[in-house]
């Protein structure tokens, strides 16, 4: 069974739909990748799925909730953490504070202890603004704050977005590590090629509707559609999905 | 004009400032977590200083009860009011809802006319004689103010840096989006800030009864300069709001020694206009890109 499944699903800000008919699922411990050009939707299915979007339709279950039946504050509740593109962080807030605002954490001190074991890199900066943190501190406070509440399931708007070549290899293997601690990730990324590399699947985005879905190493494989909606360039070597073909 | 001119009239304005700084938080705070400036602010003053001398006339009260009474009933207002009219247009454009506490102001006011009339009414303290150091007086009425101003501003900013709520407050105020994926409950902090920033207009209100003639403008009048305050701070910051108020207050005292008591009001925004030149985000504000 699906961890999350989303059905015939279509939304937008206003008047006019972003993503329409959109199909798709993640399964558990999965790493799936949305790829496609640029205002294809991928972000506002994200936020789709996060409740984010102001206008929807269809049909989003996660682990058999309905989730569009909730509001946006229950849906970490139900195992869902999201990281949006920017502004991932309270800036205002020190790191150990962003950490501590999270609700659902069950014994939240315990897990603080464990985030900073598992990045401790924040541990020696928790009385640090998250406004001054350095960019890749910044991303691995991001991905601690959605961590804390011990979700299921990671929807992660661009990790790389703005971050330096040297930061995404070091993001795309934080990622890649929540596999490990069984946590499935639905991913929008802008540098696809890298993430297909690593994902178990992709779906490819057209004007807010799923062109294409398949393995990540087969999406990578398939030239026509590599050129158009991922972008020529080499995978990173060995980065190979280590399980969960489709 | 004598030194001691000048620091009796700073000292003034420090008073006048601290007291100040109790509703300029509340706009600062309802700014940056309901995210519109909140007209009615001044009003609430004006009915936190007619519960004081209501409670004082007709329930007999002492000054120390019928200014906690002024906080419970400017609180209780002020969630009223949240419920019935900002809570509906809480996704409404900022315009819309400045323009709806505007109406609010005018309700409030009106109110308190109707019940009060436009006589003037005092907050009724005992008459106290001047401490005098050296040419520099400080009234005691003025000391009781400022340490109990003082000491709801050091509650205020406890409660925000110290308490899970405080935290919740500051985190929707810094990114609301994130603050509700991360599971807060927007709604429960709004109930709190709403009774914490009704309660600190109450308190404001009671306080300056004590210092001026109650009459229904009361507050209304010092809307302008609370909000001048607050940007002079940087619109969004609680340490802001309460120095940008300070900073304000001195200014206008001081000012109506050299200009006048009519222009001094003139002469502050001029101040306040040189700063925002050089710092057009205030002082403590952070650029609006970067936020």
């Amino acid at each position: 069974m699906s961890l999350l499944e989303i059905k015939h699903v279509s939304g937008g800000y206003g008047e006019v739909d972003i993503i329409s008919g959109i199909d798709m699922h993640v399964d558990p411990q999965e790493i799936v990748t949305i790829a496609g050009t640029n205002g294809a939707g991928k972000s506002t299915l994200i936020k789709a799925a996060m409740g984010l979007l102001p206008r929807i339709s269809g049909s989003i279950i996660f682990d058999g909730t309905d989730l569009l039946a909730l509001p946006i504050e229950d849906r970490i509740r139900v195992g869902i953490s999201y990281v949006p593109q920017v502004r991932n962080v309270f800036g205002a807030l020190t790191v150990l504070e962003n950490l501590q605002v999270v609700e659902h954490a069950t014994n939240k001190q315990a897990r603080i202890r464990e985030m900073f074991d598992l990045f401790p890199a924040l541990a020696g900066r928790r009385a640090a603004y998250a406004e001054n943190l350095s960019g890749g501190e910044r991303q691995q406070l991001a991905f601690a704050r959605a961590l804390m509440s011990s979700p299921r399931l990671v929807l992660l708007d661009e990790p790389s977005a703005a971050l330096s070549p040297a930061l995404t290899d070091q993001v795309f293997m934080e990622v890649k590590r929540l596999r490990t601690i069984d946590v499935a990730v639905l991913m929008v990324e802008q540098r696809a090629r890298q993430a297909l590399a690593f994902s178990d699947r992709g779906y490819i985005l057209d004007s807010g509707r799923i062109v294409l879905a398949d393995t990540g190493a087969n999406l990578l494989a398939n030239e026509e559609m590599s050129d158009v909606y991922i972008g020529r360039g080499q995978a990173p070597s060995g980065s190979h999905p280590s399980h969960h073909p489709a | 004009m004598d030194w001691l001119s000048v620091a009796n009239a700073a000292i003034n304005g420090i008073v006048i400032g601290m007291l100040l700084a109790l509703p300029a938080l509340a706009i600062t705070l309802v700014f940056g977590i309901a995210r519109f400036p909140n007209a009615a602010t001044g009003d609430y003053m004006t009915l936190g200083a007619y519960t004081t001398v209501a409670s004082q006339a007709f329930l007999g009260g002492s000054v120390v009860t019928s200014v906690f009474g002024a906080m419970s009933v400017t609180a209780l207002v002020s969630l009223f009011f949240y419920f019935w009219v900002f809570r509906a247009l809480a996704e409404r454009s900022q315009v819309a809802r400045l323009i709806a506490s505007i109406g609010v102001a005018f309700a409030v006011r009106s109110t308190i006319t109707f019940f009060a009339g436009q006589d003037q009414h005092v907050v009724d303290v005992p008459l106290v004689r001047a401490w005098n150091f050296g040419g520099i007086r400080l009234l005691p009425t003025d000391l009781y103010i400022l340490t109990t101003a003082l000491t709801a501003l050091v509650i205020v900013f406890c409660i925000m840096h110290l308490t899970p709520t405080g935290r919740r407050m500051r985190a929707i105020a810094d990114n609301a989006e994130l603050a509700a994926a991360s599971g807060i409950r927007s709604k429960r902090v709004m109930i709190f800030l709403w009774s914490l920033t009704g309660a600190f207009c109450g308190l404001g209100g009671a306080l300056l009864g004590i210092k001026a003639v109650v009459v229904p403008e009361l507050g209304w009048e010092l809307l302008m300069p609370m909000f001048a305050g607050v940007i002079l701070g940087g619109i969004g910051s609680p340490v802001g709001a309460v120095l940008g108020i300070v900073t304000f207050s001195i200014a206008q005292e001081v000012a109506s020694l050299f200009a006048g008591p009519p222009y001094k009001i003139v002469f502050a925004f001029v101040i306040l206009l040189c700063v925002l030149l050089l710092r057009p985000q205030g002082m403590f504000g952070r650029p609006m890109a970067a936020r």
